[in-house]
């Protein structure tokens, strides 16, 4: 699923209805649930580019927003793991 | 009667000081001792050849034995005298798991190593460090025969105790070359013959064991000559320049954990030396007692010190003044200040505290053993593992939660500083309002908590043998008192303005650098100590040492001996009556007390249990000097060596400068009443 898309020289990111937004209008509540997105393998943007993206404004937004999600989505198994790592051993001991 | 020391060492180990063991010595100390078994139990290890060569010498029974470091403590395992070469086989196998300082095996290498250990006579060191774990004595409780300990005082105890072990106290000694004083920690047994058997069978009824020979646990032996004192209250007589002090200052050398106030100790001699010795004295204990006061408020000092209002009051105006320019400047947006992001707020990244101590909770019902069959009794473990489970799994999910938002704030901030550096529109300045008021509480409740504090009231109340110690607070009249007790060169003045508002004034230390923060706590109130007499005035210096000497009486509870040397050459006769006779005849139950005195109040009055005469005598144009001793009630008192003295007569003697004048002093007084 592309959460994050360049179409007429403007950024644009997909919100929870599935329609796609210009990215000056994204929050902390949509970034939240594209880092989400981000984190699971469904994920898909299309890659920063200035030539195809003229809104300045919008080249500032998606470039930090593209590379921060593209990071997280590489390092989404890392990512859940050391949250798990809390009392991991315990659990393992009790489960059994 | 059997007089037996079975815990004796004549190897040098690693967790000896190194000695060169001498046979001779050992032979000289079995026979001063008159020893009827002893037991070699070096560090785990037996000596085969050398223990043959100990039995060959010796005139008594000498059981193999060996001293094991077993978990933390140390346990005797004591066998019978046969099979000695499967008992050093035994023995060579703990001495290979113990090989550096801090080995030790457990229970379980005992058991395999040794079998049955029915077969072997068992002895922890109990009362006596380093003393074997309560969970280790349980393990073994059906094996173990006796509990060792160090002094007579805890033998006493113990042996009046059924729910304890039978007491036995033994020498630990090392025999070496050149030693010149043998011990006298040993302990009487009823056992008729003297095999392992017959020892276990009678340590099983701990009335078969006793400190002395004749006396039961009323009287223990002190120095090698056979010399003996009670283990109650004991007084020691005799004129001028006899030996009594020597005789002190030697149970003092000899014995161990003594409590020893020396004559003249506690009397004023230079009065402000004296006051600020005693002041010295009440301020640590005053200094203790205030800390102890002061923690829960410590504690909430900490908590607030690093809550700057200011700060805070800054980012409120900051977030008022940028929301409004921004209002003003909305019509001047631009693409960039116009995006979401450019005055986006934070998410709140709150720590799970309370859900990690929940699960901490959960684990220690899971895992306590000390209490087990109550936590068992209500509660089911595998439901309490499945709610740990499920907790913990919580708490995953909540993190994951947690780290999402980190990266949604981090996002957050990037863009937002981005932006602001190609727009002219004022950026709001986020504020965690939530935290401001949140401080603005805790300050407020901090404010309630000192003002509390500082209101003058008695905290602690004692009476103490006609003594009152009484511990106040109140606020601090002026910055010079705050100045005393930091102890700091810097002037409290600046501070001391706003004393009357906590909050304030906490401001004002924390602006000064030259404050120590983790003092603080002391600059809010005052706490006094102070020791008032029976009319409740400050004490004066004659009952400063009266209160002093009450106090070291008391202290020697803490101790295993008591010995006080002429206490009346500092005090009258009414408060040594009354005080201290009734203190050391009651310290006197639970451990030996010994004093050293020419005053009838306290020599005769205080009915002692065991008299001691010291004597200097001319025999042959060579001085001697002699010990008689014996009980109050004797009509002779004995010396070691056999020789005997009228009681009645050293007694007047010593106390009442003889029978005669005490019968003028007598007729005087009836004289003086009629």
């Amino acid at each position: 699923m592309k959460i994050l898309k360049i179409e007429k020289s403007q950024g644009y990111y997909r919100d929870t209805e599935g329609n796609y937004e210009t990215i000056d209008k994204i929050d902390k509540a949509v970034l939240l649930a594209l880092v989400n997105l981000a984190l699971t393998d469904d994920f898909e943007i299309d890659e920063y580019n200035e030539e195809d993206l003229k809104n300045q404004a919008h080249q500032i937004i998606y470039k930090s927003i593209s590379s921060k999600l593209i990071d997280l989505h590489r390092r989404r198994s890392q990512f859940r793991d050391e949250s798990e790592r809390l009392f991991l051993e315990e659990y393992e001991k009790y489960k059994a | 009667m059997k007089k037996i020391d079975l815990h004796m060492h004549t190897i040098s180990t690693i967790s000896d000081s190194h000695f060169e063991f001498s046979l001779e010595k050992l032979k000289e100390y079995v026979e001063l001792a008159e020893l009827d078994a002893i037991a070699i139990t070096n560090h785990d290890i037996f000596d085969l050849a050398q223990f043959n060569e100990i039995c060959e010498a010796l005139n008594c029974v000498v059981f193999p034995g060996i001293e094991i470091n077993l978990g933390a403590g140390h346990l005797l395992l004591i066998s019978e005298n046969h099979d000695l070469e499967d008992f050093q086989l035994k023995a060579t196998e703990v001495a290979k798991k113990v090989v550096a300082i801090g080995d030790s095996i457990n229970v379980d290498d005992l058991m395999r190593i040794f079998g049955n250990l029915n077969n072997y006579l068992l002895i922890p060191h109990y009362e006596k460090k380093p003393s074997l774990h309560a969970e280790t004595i349980k393990r073994l409780k059906d094996v173990i025969s006796a509990g060792e300990v160090d002094s007579p005082k805890k033998f006493v105890r113990m042996s009046k105790d059924e729910t304890e072990l039978t007491p036995v106290i033994f020498s630990d000694m090392r025999f070496y070359v050149g030693m010149t004083k043998f011990p006298t920690r040993q302990t009487y047994i009823d056992c008729g013959d003297i095999s392992l058997k017959s020892l276990k069978f009678a340590l099983r009824d701990r009335s078969k064991v006793s400190l002395s020979k004749l006396d039961g646990n009323s009287t223990f032996q002190v120095f090698e000559d056979g010399q003996c004192l009670s283990t109650g209250l004991n007084v020691i007589l005799g004129a001028r320049s006899s030996g009594k002090t020597e005789t002190l200052t030697q149970i003092n050398n000899s014995c161990e954990n003594v409590k020893y106030i020396p004559q003249f100790s506690l009397v004023q001699r230079d009065d402000t030396n004296y006051e600020k010795e005693f002041n010295a004295d009440v301020t640590r204990k005053k200094s203790i007692f205030s800390d102890k006061h002061l923690a829960p408020f410590k504690t909430v000092l900490d908590d607030v010190l690093s809550i700057d209002t200011e700060i805070n009051k800054r980012r409120v105006a900051d977030y008022l003044d940028t929301l409004m320019k921004s209002a003003e400047e909305a019509q001047k947006f631009d693409s960039f200040s116009r995006a979401s992001l450019f005055n986006e707020t934070l998410f709140d990244l709150g720590e799970h505290t309370s859900l990690t101590e929940l699960v901490g909770s959960v684990r220690q019902l899971i895992e306590n053993i000390e209490f087990r069959d109550v936590i068992d009794k209500y509660v089911d473990t595998t439901a309490l593992k499945a709610l740990a489970c499920e907790l913990i799994a919580i708490l995953w999910s909540k993190a994951y939660e947690r780290k999402k938002k980190t990266s949604v704030n981090d996002i957050v901030r990037e863009v937002k500083s981005k932006l602001q550096l190609k727009t002219s529109a004022t950026q709001i300045k986020d504020v965690d309002l939530y935290r401001v008021m949140f401080e603005h509480k805790k300050l407020l409740k901090f404010n309630e908590i000192a003002k509390l504090l500082q209101e003058e009231k008695i905290i602690y109340q004692e009476s103490f043998q006609g003594f009152k110690v009484v511990c106040k607070q109140r606020a601090f009249q002026g910055p010079g008192e705050i100045k005393n007790v930091s102890g700091q060169k810097v002037a409290f003045s600046d501070a001391f303005r706003d004393y009357a508002h906590p909050a304030k004034y906490l401001s004002s230390l924390k602006a000064n650098e030259a404050f120590t923060p983790s003092e603080f706590y002391k600059y809010f109130a005052c706490i006094e100590y102070e020791i008032l007499n029976k009319d409740g005035f400050k004490v004066s210096g004659g009952e400063r040492s009266e209160f002093r000497l009450l106090q070291e009486i008391k202290d020697a509870q803490n101790f295993d001996y008591l010995l006080i040397d002429e206490p009346e050459s500092s005090f009258d006769n009414l408060f040594l009556k009354s005080e201290v006779n009734q203190m050391l005849k009651e310290i006197s139950k639970s451990m030996p007390v010994v004093i050293v005195t020419h005053n009838s109040v306290v020599g005769a009055s205080i009915r002692a249990d065991y008299i001691i005469y010291t004597a200097k005598e001319l025999e042959e144009q060579k001085i001697t000097y002699r010990r008689y001793s014996g009980h109050p009630s004797s009509r002779e008192l004995i010396s070691t060596d056999g020789k005997k003295i009228n009681n009645f007569k050293v007694t007047m003697d010593s106390l009442e400068a003889g029978e005669s004048a005490y019968m003028e002093r007598k007729v005087g007084y009836e004289n003086i009443k009629n």
